[in-house]
């Protein structure tokens, strides 16, 4: 049995471990939808700032014709142009509340980012809104949510970011769930991959016009959440534009979503509510790509298809989560041009406008008693362009260890060992293979500062 | 025309009402006899703070003294009357210190002031007590020999 497959057993075995006896789970829509009722502010200002430092351990390709090649993966994003990097990836500002103290059936939420990221680095924005929502609650059972906001969806994706256990996402969620919008024209980003050296600029390979998706998206969605016998359920069913945090759209192709969890609750308040959640989701819409290099835009109509199931158990010192996922549709294979097919002539190959992709995670923490640590685990896998001969399998064992400074501070250290390869081909050699520069990706280590205010 | 007549007919048979009920409500009444300490608890900020300290301060007197050895009134008006909403998210909160004995009162003049804002009265909370003004209320307990605290 490989190394991996152990990692991944144990770290199954410990998970069912965990769940039979406690856990922690909250309820995003509530939380992120509404205040509290007759006990919100008029305008309540906070907000968070993440420090980080990253560095890479991977080295470029050593056969030709990739000689000294970089791939995104074995760079510091936002900017891909070096291993090693500190970073202000988020810098969120906001303010929420009730704009008429004396009307709890309407709220507001609004937030912007400061930081550098994939939301901000595209056009070199300097801030960029990321939340703008309108919450109705005057039809019970049926809130209306209308604005820019989180859709619903995944567990890791639709938590509060602030209150996330790791630096960075699991490759099935920045892959698949995180949408990028290619460019009209796909012209941008055939530069070498290389990270800048002696003054000579590396590869732009991150020159996206539009920011990734950050899982929101305008639109309407209709909410609640209903306590029954110790049981919280929610549902949520919304209809947007299906581009990501642009404020308006651009097709007439409407994006559907639709969510429901059911949670035992065990007690406590806020994100750090402990109880054993189960929850669903899925999202369809269509895309339109322009997949022909000749800079003239004739685009395709395609179908990005995400769904997938989950359950978080929260009771402390134990929390674990497990999730399924997978898509159909606009699979991101790369920043390459940028497109979905990464069918020029510096790029791998694939064919990710109709590809399909699936991964699922498994990650459990332990607060250590009566000390201000926790340990984190988490195994991810992902499967990106699963039948297609260019499929790839992403494995990270993600370590952690966090130190609560208080309640709203922490330090985060993360070491994440990851595998990646392509199954249809050999291992590396003489030749074009893309495992040359796959079995190159290597680990990586990560340390965080976060402040909430 | 007629529809906005009849509101502020019901907002004022609803205002009406509360000052019949506020006749009783302005009475002091010892129901703790053996209470060594009087307390009432000045609430007329809004914020989500205030009214989170307001119930930690009724909680801290009863844990300290003990439920029958003190005597708690939390009087509400002006924006602190939100507190008294039937909705408001420490209503779980509020049941239980009225379990312990603690007295809600909410001021009329100010339920009649938010019926203007709001076009209707609001829904209190019904373990809340209307009295004519929670000033007035304030003047009456401290004459009754409790001590005035806002937290």
């Amino acid at each position: 049995m490989s190394y991996w497959k152990r990692a991944a057993l144990a770290a199954a075995c410990a998970a069912s471990l965990f769940a039979m006896n406690q856990v922690q789970a909250a309820d995003w829509l509530m939380l992120q939808g509404t205040e509290p009722a007759d006990a919100s502010a008029r305008a309540k200002v906070w907000g968070f700032i993440q420090a980080q430092y990253q560095k890479d351990y991977s080295k470029p390709c050593e056969y030709a014709p990739c000689t000294g090649q970089y791939i995104p993966p074995m760079l510091i994003g936002p900017d891909l142009t070096s291993q090693s990097a500190f970073n202000v990836i988020r810098a969120r500002i906001g303010v929420r509340g009730t704009g008429m103290p004396l009307d709890n059936r309407v709220n507001y939420f609004f937030l912007a980012e400061f930081g550098n990221n994939g939301i901000t680095h595209p056009g070199n924005a300097f801030a960029k809104v990321t939340d703008a929502s309108i919450t109705l609650s005057y039809i019970k059972g049926a809130r209306i949510r209308a604005g820019l906001f989180k859709t619903p969806g995944s567990e890791e994706s639709f938590q509060g970011i602030a209150t996330f256990q790791y630096n960075n996402f699991t490759e099935v969620t920045n892959q698949m769930l995180l949408e990028r919008f290619p460019n009209h024209d796909g012209a941008d980003n055939q530069n070498l991959f290389k990270p800048a050296q002696g003054g000579v600029l590396g590869a732009n390979q991150n020159g996206f016009k539009n920011s990734v998706s950050a899982v929101r998206d305008v639109g309407v969605e209709v909410f609640d959440s209903f306590l029954i016998g110790g049981w919280d359920h929610s549902y949520a069913v919304m209809i947007g534009n299906g581009n990501g945090l642009n404020f308006s759209d651009n097709n007439s192709n409407k994006d559907v979503y639709a969510y429901w969890s059911s949670e035992k609750v065990y007690g406590g308040k806020g994100p750090f509510r402990q109880g054993w959640k189960f929850f669903g989701w899925y999202q369809t819409g269509k895309r339109q790509l322009d997949r022909t290099n000749d800079n003239i835009y004739n685009p395709e109509t395609h179908t990005r298809t995400r769904y997938g199931i989950g359950t978080e158990y929260l009771k402390k010192p134990w929390r674990v989560t497990a999730e399924y996922m997978r898509g159909r549709g606009m699979i991101f294979v790369g920043p390459d041009k940028p497109s979905f097919d990464q069918n020029g002539t510096s790029a791998p190959g694939g064919d990710g406008a109709d590809g399909r992709a699936e991964g699922w995670y498994v990650e459990g923490g332990w607060f250590i008693p009566r000390t201000n640590w926790e340990l984190d685990l988490r195994y991810d896998y992902y499967n990106r362009l699963k039948g297609d001969k260019l499929e790839s399998h992403w494995k990270t064992v993600t370590l952690g260890a966090q130190y609560h400074l208080n309640k709203k501070t922490r330090v985060s250290l993360n070491y994440a060992i990851r595998r990646v390869n392509s199954p249809n081909f050999s291992g590396p050699g003489p030749g074009g293979n893309p495992n040359n520069l796959m079995d190159q990706i290597g680990n990586r280590v990560s340390l965080q500062l976060t402040h909430i205010f | 025309m007629s529809r906005l007549l009849s509101r502020y007919a019901a907002a004022l048979l609803w205002v009406a009402a509360l000052g019949l009920c506020s006749s009783a409500g302005a009475e002091v009444v010892n129901n703790k006899p053996f209470a060594v300490a009087k307390v009432a608890l000045q609430l007329s900020d809004g914020s989500p703070a205030a009214q989170t300290l307001v119930l930690n301060v009724a909680n801290t007197l009863i844990k300290h003294y003990g439920v029958d050895k003190v005597d708690v009134e939390i009087v509400a008006f002006g924006p602190g009357l939100r507190l008294l909403f039937k909705q408001n998210a420490n209503k779980n909160r509020i049941s239980s210190l009225v379990g312990d004995g603690v007295r809600f009162s909410a001021c009329a003049a100010t339920v009649h002031g938010m019926t203007k804002k709001l076009g209707h009265p609001p829904m209190l909370n019904p373990d809340a007590k209307v009295v004519s003004g929670g000033v007035v209320r304030l003047i009456e307990l401290r004459k009754a020999g409790y001590t005035i605290i806002r937290p």
